[in-house]
């Protein structure tokens, strides 16, 4: 059978689709259902397992609307796309997803790579940790008599201690 | 450095080549399901500053593509050269593309998480490429608040991927394994070391070149070293039952399959893709085997520049029709 869309190559994916009792076919070539989206089913194993597994909590019935706080993201939808809301989602169903991740993964510990937090810009650096830096990069600055960063640095020291006074 | 499928790497006769993709998001900015337009341009302009910091002695310059200008012909390229996936072509309306100019480092924004960042290159060489995805994670996190418990690592939209969000593999041109049904052995035990097989340029587990990519499945619970160590060791053992498979094939046999298939290769004058593919992996082994003498990279570089959207970025856009008839004259003239 040939691909219904470029009419070349031979169709090797089916995809039948049931809207309200109205059954349509479509067969594709590989490259075409990748260009149509339909490429997920063929690897996407893992993830429909997971979305089955989570299908048994759904049939029973079992999962309070609870909402994460931060995207609004309910259990059963996650449970329906096997696909988590957001970064907090982790957080907020813990419990419900432990099970899951042990049969997926086998364990519920990360063992792998570890976030450097003291690395991050952004990661929780303390104000007395920033306060270190700046003044050796302060003292620094004097020492190489660049005394106009010395003065920008002295400036952002006190800004920060301004900020600790106010807290 | 020039692109994977021009090259050829570590164990080339075998191990086409080695991608690393490490899955990021970032902290309280919804999962790509549900990303507003918003939230996406906050994470493009999040991504366009981060990737001007990545040290460039790692991978050189890494160039911004807005996918809003791609057009389906060079998305589909893209496909082909494993640059991309078919769901980031699919949906890639205002997405973002990071680059390398040798297109051995890609970063996708917004795929199936915020952040794949991929490392391709020929041959087997996992550590290299590892170590390269690894320092762009590095310099990423001192830009971008990683989604990140001590419990489960790095969160993913998908719980497949969490922990590590490592996902290895490497391409394997398996020619004969894959046709004296030891392949599905093979493959059953990799399961076993939480690997998985499946084919390529061809759906479903059947590849018409013959190329199959084993893959890590297993994200939480193990160290990355571990699952490149246990993905290395099980590549190195289907090289070597390849490699035995293919001493034990009867010689007159072998040596009419692949000089049949160059035979056909160098004088036809309509060329399907799928006709292609399998008769350039009959070249690529009789060249690996020392039957037929051309460049080793030939093979691989026709297999990708010959496929379909790939053709149309290199000669212009043409019918289906006109496609075999180019393909035919490209393979023609490179076997001269």
């Amino acid at each position: 059978m040939l691909c219904e869309n470029c009419g070349k190559n031979t169709a090797t994916t089916h995809i039948k689709t049931v809207i309200n009792g109205v059954v349509t076919e479509k067969n594709l070539c590989g490259y075409c259902a990748a260009m149509s989206g339909y490429s997920k089913f063929v690897n996407n194993g893992f993830a429909s397992m997971l979305t089955s597994m989570f299908g048994d909590e759904l049939a029973t019935g079992n999962i309070k609307e609870h909402r994460c706080e931060c995207c609004g993201t309910r259990f059963s939808d996650i449970a329906e796309s096997g696909k988590m809301g957001c970064s907090e989602c982790y957080e907020a169903f813990k419990n419900k997803l432990i099970p899951y991740l042990k049969r997926v993964h086998g364990t519920t510990e990360h063992i792998g790579k570890k976030l450097n937090k003291t690395s991050s810009a952004l990661a929780t650096v303390t104000v007395e940790d920033k306060k270190e830096t700046l003044r050796a990069q302060m003292l620094k600055a004097v020492s190489e008599e660049n005394f106009e960063l010395a003065a920008k640095l002295r400036d952002e020291i006190k800004e920060l201690e301004g900020r600790e006074d106010n807290e | 450095m020039s692109e994977w499928y021009k090259s050829f790497g570590n164990e080339g006769d075998i191990v086409v080549s080695t991608r690393i993709r490490i899955a990021r998001n970032i902290k309280k900015i919804p999962f790509p399901a549900r990303m507003t337009a918003e939230h996406i341009n906050e994470v493009n302009a999040i991504m366009k500053k981060a990737a001007a910091n990545i040290p460039e002695d790692i991978c050189g310059k890494l160039m911004v593509i807005d996918m809003n200008s791609v057009s389906d012909e060079e998305a589909g390229a893209m496909i082909e050269r494993h640059i991309i996936s078919p769901e980031f072509a699919h949906h890639r309306e205002n997405k973002l593309l990071l680059i390398s100019s040798d297109e051995s480092v890609s970063i996708m924004v917004c795929e199936e998480d915020h952040i794949r960042i991929q490392v391709i290159l020929p041959g087997l060489s996992l550590e290299t490429a590892y170590e390269i995805a690894d320092k762009i994670d590095d310099a990423l996190s001192k830009e971008v608040e990683y989604a990140y418990l001590d419990q489960f690592g790095y969160l993913t939209q998908c719980p497949t991927n969490l922990g590590t969000g490592l996902r290895a593999s490497v391409m394997l041109h398996l020619p004969v394994t894959s046709n004296n049904g030891t392949l599905s052995v093979i493959s059953e035990s990799a399961s076993k070391f939480g690997l998985t097989v499946r084919g390529l340029y061809g759906e479903g587990s059947k590849s018409s070149a013959a190329l199959y990519q084993l893959s890590n499945q297993i994200t939480l619970g193990i160290s990355e070293k571990a699952a490149l160590d246990n993905l290395k060791s099980i590549t190195m053992q289907i090289i070597k039952k390849e490699n035995l498979d293919r001493a034990a094939i009867n010689k007159i046999t072998l040596e009419d399959n692949v000089m049949r298939a160059y035979g056909i290769l160098k004088y036809q004058r309509i060329l399907s893709s799928e006709e292609m593919m399998q008769l350039i992996s009959r070249i690529k082994l009789g060249a690996s085997m020392g039957i037929i003498d051309i460049d080793k990279t030939l093979p691989m570089r026709l297999l990708v520049e010959c496929q379909p959207f790939m053709l149309q970025k290199l000669n212009g856009l043409m019918s289906p029709d006109d496609r075999d008839i180019c393909r035919a004259k490209i393979v023609r003239e490179h076997l001269e």
